[in-house]
C-alpha cells in the first residue's frame, strides 16, 4: 500500500532544536502533516484526540518517558497499530531490545541524519 | 569534684578521726585498714584522672585539627564562589548553544525557502546566509573557555576533598542515599535512562538495524550474552 505523503506525523521530544531538526528532515523527504508533544504525556494526550500515520519519539524525557508512552501506546487497543519509531542517544542493547519487547517498530540512534530516517521510515511504512 | 581531692578529703577526714585520741583497739584498726585503701584509692584515680585527660587532649587535638582541615577546604568558597559560578558558566554555555542552533537553523531554512530562478540573486542570497552561519559557529570557542573554567573548578573541588578525605581517614559510609537520590534512581533504573555514551553510541545503527533486519522477535540474548556487549 503507497505511503499516505499528507498522513499525520506526531514528533515526541522535550528539546524544541531535535522538533525543529526532524520537522526540517521530515519536509525534505516530503511529509510536512507534522504535530509535535513535549513529553510522553503530551504525546498521549494527543494520540487520544487525533490519529497519527507514525509517531517518532524520544526516549528521555520528563514526566513520562517515551518508553512508557510506547507502552501505554501498546496497551491502549484505539492506537496500538500506530507505527512508532524511537529516536534517541540511549544506545545500550538493554534499550533497543527493551524497546523492540515493547513493540517499537524501529531504533535510531542519535545523531542521525536524513538518510537514515528515510530509511527506517521506509523500513516501517513502505517505500515512499 | 575530681577523684584526687575526694580521696585527698577521705584522707583528710582519717587522719582528723585518728588524731580525736579514740581508745577502741577495733575502731583504730578499722581506720588503718581504711586508710591503706584511701592509699590505694588515690593511686587508682590519679592514674584514672590521668588517662582520661589524655583522652580529652587527644579529641580536642582530633576537633582542632578537623576545623583546620575544613578551614583549608574551603567549604565557604566552594559554596559562594566555586559551585554557583560553575552553574553560571554552564548556563551561559546552554544559553549561547541555543543562540548559535537558532541561527544557524534560520539561516539554513531560509536558504532551503530561497528562490533559485534567477542564479546571481540566488548565489548572493546563499554566500550571505553561509557567512552567517560560520559567524554563527564562534560559539564554539566562547563555550569551550567557559567549559574550560568549570573543568578547573571541578578539578579544585575534587583535589581539596580528596585531600580532606586523606588526611582525616575519612571513609564513604554504605548506603547513604537521600530520598531524592532513591526516587531519581529508581526512575532511571525503571525507564533504562543511561544517557548519551561518551565516544558515540555503544550499539552502532547498524548493529540496531542487524536487531530489526530479521522480521521476526528480538534476538533471546540471555543477561550473560548482554552483560558480554559491555565487557
Amino acid at each position: 500500500m503507497a505511503v499516505e505523503m499528507t498522513m499525520p506525523i506526531l514528533v515526541v521530544d522535550d528539546y524544541k532544536t531535535m522538533i525543529r531538526i526532524i520537522r526540517n528532515l521530515l519536509k525534505q523527504i516530503g511529509f510536512e502533516n507534522v504535530d509535535e508533544a513535549a513529553d510522553g504525556q503530551e504525546a498521549y494526550q494527543k494520540m487520544q484526540e487525533n490519529k497519527y500515520g507514525l509517531v517518532i519519539s524520544d526516549w528521555n524525557m520528563e514526566p513520562m518517558t517515551g518508553y512508557e508512552l510506547l507502552q501505554k501506546v501498546r496497551a491502549d487497543e484505539s492506537m496500538k497499530a500506530t507505527p512508532f519509531i524511537m529516536v534517541t542517544a540511549e544506545s545500550k542493547t538493554e534499550n533497543v531490545v527493551a524497546a523492540k519487547r515493547a513493540g517499537v517498530n524501529n531504533y535510531i540512534v542519535k545523531p542521525f541524519n536524513a538518510g537514515t530516517l528515510k530509511a527506517k521510515m521506509s523500513a516501517v511504512l513502505g517505500d515512499f | 569534684m575530681p577523684a584526687a581531692n575526694v580521696a585527698a578529703q577521705v584522707r583528710t577526714s582519717l587522719a582528723s578521726l585518728k588524731a580525736s585520741d579514740l581508745q577502741d583497739a577495733q575502731i583504730m584498726e578499722v581506720l588503718k585498714l581504711a586508710h591503706q585503701l584511701t592509699d590505694t584509692m588515690k593511686l587508682f584515680f590519679s592514674s584514672l584522672d590521668q588517662s582520661i585527660c589524655q583522652e580529652f587532649n587527644y579529641i580536642a587535638d582530633y576537633i582542632s585539627r578537623t576545623r583546620d582541615e575544613i578551614s583549608a577546604l574551603r567549604p565557604n568558597d566552594i559554596k559562594t564562589e566555586r559551585i554557583p559560578s560553575a552553574g553560571v558558566e554552564l548556563e551561559a554555555v546552554v544559553g549561547d548553544t541555543e543562540k548559535a542552533t537558532e541561527t544557524i537553523m534560520s539561516a539554513a531554512e531560509a536558504v532551503l525557502c530561497e528562490d533559485a530562478t534567477d542564479y546571481d540573486e540566488y548565489r548572493a542570497a546563499v554566500e550571505a546566509r553561509m557567512m552567517t552561519i560560520i559567524e554563527a559557529c564562534s560559539f564554539q570557542d566562547l563555550a569551550g573557555q567557559r567549559v574550560s573554567k568549570v573543568v578547573n573548578s571541578l578539578r579544585h573541588v575534587e583535589s581539596r576533598v580528596a585531600r580532606f578525605a586523606e588526611v582525616m581517614g575519612v571513609r564513604d559510609a554504605d548506603g547513604f542515599e537521600s530520598e531524592e537520590e532513591k526516587a531519581e534512581r529508581e526512575r532511571n533504573e525503571k525507564n533504562l535512562l543511561n544517557g548519551p555514551a561518551v565516544g558515540g553510541p555503544e550499539t552502532s545503527q547498524d548493529d540496531i538495524d542487524a536487531m530489526f533486519a530479521d522480521a521476526g522477535s528480538v534476538p533471546d540474548l540471555d543477561q550473560n550474552s548482554i552483560d558480554s556487549l559491555f565487557d
